[in-house]
């Protein structure tokens, strides 16, 4: 599936937005750590705990997307019509991040419940490898539009694996930068982050118009095209 | 004495505990608990390394969070071979993948089991150890029974698994408990704050008989430690951390937290200081004249701790639906459990019954009044408004009528003397003299302006003035003492008050006087008669000015629509004087007696006085308003203080009041259909206990969200107070808001106070 390196692209680049919102997440996580070595691992265990959370949420959606193409058989082609949803979605969000649309209102996501921080941050500030993970994994759960946009793809794919792994190698993508931001401060100047992030935001913008037109595709009355039969071999 | 309060109720939160189905004794000594959240947040809160503890309770809820996800997977994949029921699923290695894969949850589904299932059954064992049977016990029965029934299936390599039902349910009511407990620690954020302000250790004099004085040896000591009588040290920038009297020094001092008054004050040797107060500049000696635990900080957090105690209307209401509650869904769950597990098999039974017990577990049913009701008291505390119970509160939102008192509630507490007259001149200084001393022993408005008057007049401090005692005190009228010049003459009644009083006294009024005093009359002045000997022998006539603040308080008492009366012993024209200019409706010339009668005849009266002469009154009306009490919280005539003199904080009572209730009815109203509504879905079968527990933490959620909102409730009163919106944004003005932000998450858990927590058998 060719969407799947294009996902990883995506979230390698996107993380340029993700240093705004988690950036200093992980940079609080760095702060008790003590040496350069131990921190690593600690943004290294606390980037598996964010990726499990995501996989898991692929996975959910996956499997939504399943469940939703079975209860609405009328809709024959229902994952046809979520692809597409999922990539005018992401088209949208990437044409407002690359500045071609006024970006959508967002501040409201941004706002995270106040008791979660206050538990995030017990997470984040304690030692021990089981919290750093638990506070990744709490990570996963912040309210996030790049998240929901690749989650509603997830969904699309109809399968729970395949679900999984699309929100998986999104998390793996945006790893590296987090890492390092959590290392050593931002290492990226201001200007380089703003380039990276029109290049994400293009590169959603691709892999937004690519999911129109696989849902475009699968639309067509073909005889094999919308019923997908095995999880293992979508496609 | 045993305190039949604490005996059935949570002796963290307060809450009711959990009615028994069965209890033969009355439980021993056994702390109790309403729910494990309560148990883990009193355990939090005793434990040393409090935050410790509290990140060990995150860390398993994390980590349970972790493994429920794990399993939700691995459900959701053999749902969705359910799903597909295609033919590729009939073959050998599909079914081994099937296996492996319940496999899989039993595996990751035991340690949930394990990290939270073990609070739970700690909790359901005390429980049972007093015989009662809880709601708890039945959760823990049921995600037991499905942990059970699933593990057989694995073993026997058929049937389905629920292990990810047994899994959310522990998720969620353990989460749902944790947050309980965090909403219960909100609702005294403003007074923990308070009561973290006292500083822990006082600079105490080694001997509590050394001068004052910089170089006086002290030293460091508990704050508990120091008696009354200690001579203790503050230096400026400090926080006072006891009632007393300075001893020595002079400093300019903030008593917003306790007053409400924004004005830092100057006070020298011999004043009044309270604890809390913060010394702005000056070196203090104080001698104190209270202990730690009985001071005005000390004192104000224990009003609201007994106002939390005292249940309204509407909790005992809760109280006696939830008594019944419980045992009722017991049955029904043991019953749905039964039908179900006859018709459609064990597990169908397992699941419905759970989800019975599940959706009806009373929670919001019993948060839904006390979350609302403590909101409120710590919001209105934090304002220096100070009700005496929540049962206060309910019945402030049901005033329709306001009567105020006119002396020291509608004017000015402070009225100044305009004019002295004598009957005869050459009496003048004498009269003076006499009338001081005998208003030294009143705290009336009036007597305090002659005292004042008296003290800046010099002919009267040098001449010789005999002594005035036994003083005593005539409500509505005046007082009288005994005069002598020496201590073995003769003595003299003399009487100070109203004419009306000297008419009745049958003292005879002097012509000269008549003629002033008509004059007087005619323009409305406040005036007090002295005579002694048979005949009036001076006035006085006094100058009275509207309290600020007291047109706007009237406006705004006007637009939540409320009839207003001015009840005043005072008399007629000057009473009218004075309706006129606020425009409200005056019963004048009403002795105390009187003024309680009126209050009986109006309704459902709110009743706002200052001094002695209200009791009465104040006793009498649904709810007594005391004004200014300032330090004096103890005045048990009222049920509401208002310890700022700001009489603009009374309409804004009256609004927090009904918009308390109207929350504590939203509450009420959504925690009874959704039980209802739940319990009816959740016997037919129809509702998966994994929704259930979900609701279940979404109802407390929800009340306690609704509840908070009271937290924020606006400061500036008015016609549109209700809109949330409004009400969210606006800034207090004067109150803890200004203080430090409490520390967070885990710290908070384990350094706050719990001013709310009932104490022992002693109170």
């Amino acid at each position: 599936m060719i969407e799947l390196p294009l996902v990883f692209v995506a979230g390698l680049l996107g993380s340029a937005h993700c240093i705004g919102m988690c950036g200093p997440l992980a940079v609080t996580l760095g702060a008790g750590a003590g040496g350069l070595r131990r921190n690593l691992h600690r943004q290294v265990v606390y980037s598996a705990g964010r990726i499990f959370t995501y996989a898991f949420c692929g996975g959910a959606a996956g499997f939504a997307g399943v469940w939703i193409a079975r209860q609405a058989p009328a809709l024959v082609a229902s994952q046809a019509w979520l692809a597409i949803a999922a990539g005018v979605v992401l088209v949208f969000m990437g044409l407002g991040a690359a500045g071609v649309l006024p970006r959508l209102a967002s501040h409201a996501l941004g706002r995270m419940p106040c008791s979660a921080a206050a538990g995030l941050k017990t997470f984040l500030t304690a030692p021990g490898w089981s919290n750093v993970f638990l506070a990744g994994v709490g990570t996963g759960f912040i309210p996030c539009g790049l998240v929901y946009a690749f989650l509603l793809k997830a969904g699309s794919t109809g399968s729970l694996w395949l679900g999984a792994a699309t929100m998986a190698l999104f998390g793996l993508g945006t790893v590296p930068l987090m890492v390092l931001a959590g290392v050593g401060g931002s290492l990226l100047s201001l200007r380089a982050r703003a380039a990276a992030y029109r290049i994400a935001a293009w590169c959603v913008v691709v892999a937004g118009t690519m999911t129109v037109a696989r849902g475009a595709w699968q639309l067509q009355p073909t005889d094999d095209g919308a019923a997908a039969a095995c999880p293992f071999c979508v496609e | 004495m045993s305190d039949p309060v604490t005996q059935n109720y949570c002796v963290y939160c307060g809450l009711p505990v959990p009615p028994a189905l069965f209890r033969w004794t009355a439980g021993g000594d056994d702390r109790q608990y309403c729910c494990s959240g309560c148990r883990f947040a009193a355990a939090v809160s005793d434990a040393p390394s409090a935050e410790g503890a509290a990140r060990q309770q995150l860390l398993r809820i994390g980590l349970a969070i972790f493994f429920t996800m794990n399993v939700v997977v691995f459900t959701m994949e053999l749902w969705s071979r359910d799903i597909y029921a295609d033919a590729s699923f009939e073959s050998q290695f599909a079914v081994h993948l099937r296996g492996l894969f319940q496999w899989a949850s039993l595996l990751f589904s035991l340690p949930v089991l394990l990290l939270l299932g073990g609070p739970l059954a700690a909790s359901v064992w005390a429980a049972l150890r007093r015989l009662a049977v809880t709601t708890d016990l039945l959760i823990l029965m049921g995600v037991v029974a499905s942990y059970l029934y699933s593990i057989i299936s694995v073993l026997r390599g058929a049937g389905q698994v629920y292990f990810e039902v047994g899994c959310v349910v522990l998720v969620f009511v353990s989460l749902g408990r944790w947050l309980e407990a965090r909403g219960k620690q909100r609702t005294g954020a403003a007074l923990d704050s308070l009561a973290r302000l006292l500083p822990t250790t006082v600079r105490r004099a080694a001997r509590s008989t050394d001068a004052p004085g910089s170089e006086t040896p002290v030293a460091e000591t508990l704050r508990q430690d120091a008696a009354v009588g200690d001579l203790v040290r503050v230096l400026p920038g400090e926080r006072l951390p006891l009632d007393g009297r300075i001893a020595a020094g002079r400093a300019t001092l903030d008593e917003q937290i306790i007053t409400g008054e924004s004005r830092p004050i100057v006070k020298s040797v011999g004043d009044a200081v309270y604890s809390g107060a913060l010394n702005l500049d000056g070196d203090l000696w104080i001698r104190t004249t209270a202990t730690a635990d009985n001071d005005m900080v000390s004192r104000m957090l224990q009003l609201v701790r007994q106002a939390r105690r005292a249940k309204g209307r509407y909790e005992r209401l809760a109280d006696r639906i939830a008594f019944w509650f419980v045992p009722a869904v017991c049955a029904l769950a043991l019953a749905a459990a039964w039908r179900h597990g006859v018709v459609s098999g064990v597990d169908q039974g397992i699941l419905a019954g759970l989800a019975v017990v599940l959706i009806a577990c009373p929670c919001a049913l019993g948060l839904a009044t006390p979350m609302a009701v403590w909101t409120a008291l710590g919001r209105a505390a934090g304002q220096q408004v100070m009700f005496r119970s929540g049962e206060v509160l309910e019945r402030l939102a049901r005033v329709r009528v306001v009567c105020f008192d006119k002396t020291g509630t509608l004017t000015s507490g402070a009225p100044e003397l305009l004019q002295r007259l004598a009957a005869d001149a050459a009496e003048s200084v004498v009269v003076l003299q006499r009338a001081a001393q005998l208003a030294g022993g009143s705290s009336h408005a009036l007597s305090q302006a002659i005292v004042a008057y008296a003290a800046n007049d010099a002919a009267c401090r040098s001449a010789d003035a005999g002594a005035v005692e036994n003083i005593r005190t005539f409500a509505g009228r005046g007082v009288a003492g005994l005069w002598r010049s020496a201590p073995d003459a003769r003595a003299v009644d003399v009487y100070l008050g109203s004419s009306r009083w000297m008419v009745e006294l049958g003292l005879a009024m002097p012509e000269r006087l008549t003629d002033q005093l008509a004059a007087a009359a005619a323009s409305d002045a406040p005036l007090v008669c002295i005579g002694w000997s048979g005949g009036v022998r001076g006035a006085f006539l006094f100058r009275e000015q509207l309290r600020a603040g007291a047109a706007t308080a009237i406006e705004h008492c006007r637009e939540l629509g409320l009839e207003l009366f001015l009840l005043t012993g005072d008399h007629r024209r000057r009473a009218a004087a004075i309706a006129r200019e606020l425009g409200v409706e005056s019963l004048a010339e009403q002795l105390p007696a009187d003024k309680a009668a009126i209050v009986r005849q109006l309704g459902p009266v709110a009743m706002v006085g200052d001094g002695l002469n209200d009791a009465p009154a104040l006793a009498a009306a649904e709810v007594g308003v005391a004004l200014g009490c300032g330090a004096d919280l103890s005045r048990d005539a009222a049920g509401l203080c208002l310890l700022s003199d700001n009489l603009e904080r009374l309409p804004w009572a009256i609004g927090l009041a009904r918009q308390t209730l109207r929350v504590v009815r939203q509450n009420l109203f959504w925690a009874f259909v959704y039980n209802v509504g739940g319990i009816v879905l959740a016997a037919s079968g129809r509702l998966n206990p994994v929704w259930a527990a979900a609701a279940m933490g979404l109802s407390s959620v929800m009340v306690i969200g609704n509840s908070l909102r009271l937290s924020r409730y606006a400061l500036a009163p008015s016609a549109d107070a209700d809109s949330p919106s409004r009400n969210e944004n606006a800034q207090p003005t004067s109150d803890f808001a200004a203080l430090p932000p409490p520390p967070v998450a885990g710290q908070e858990a384990g350094a706050s106070q719990r001013p709310w927590a009932p104490q022992g058998a002693s109170a």
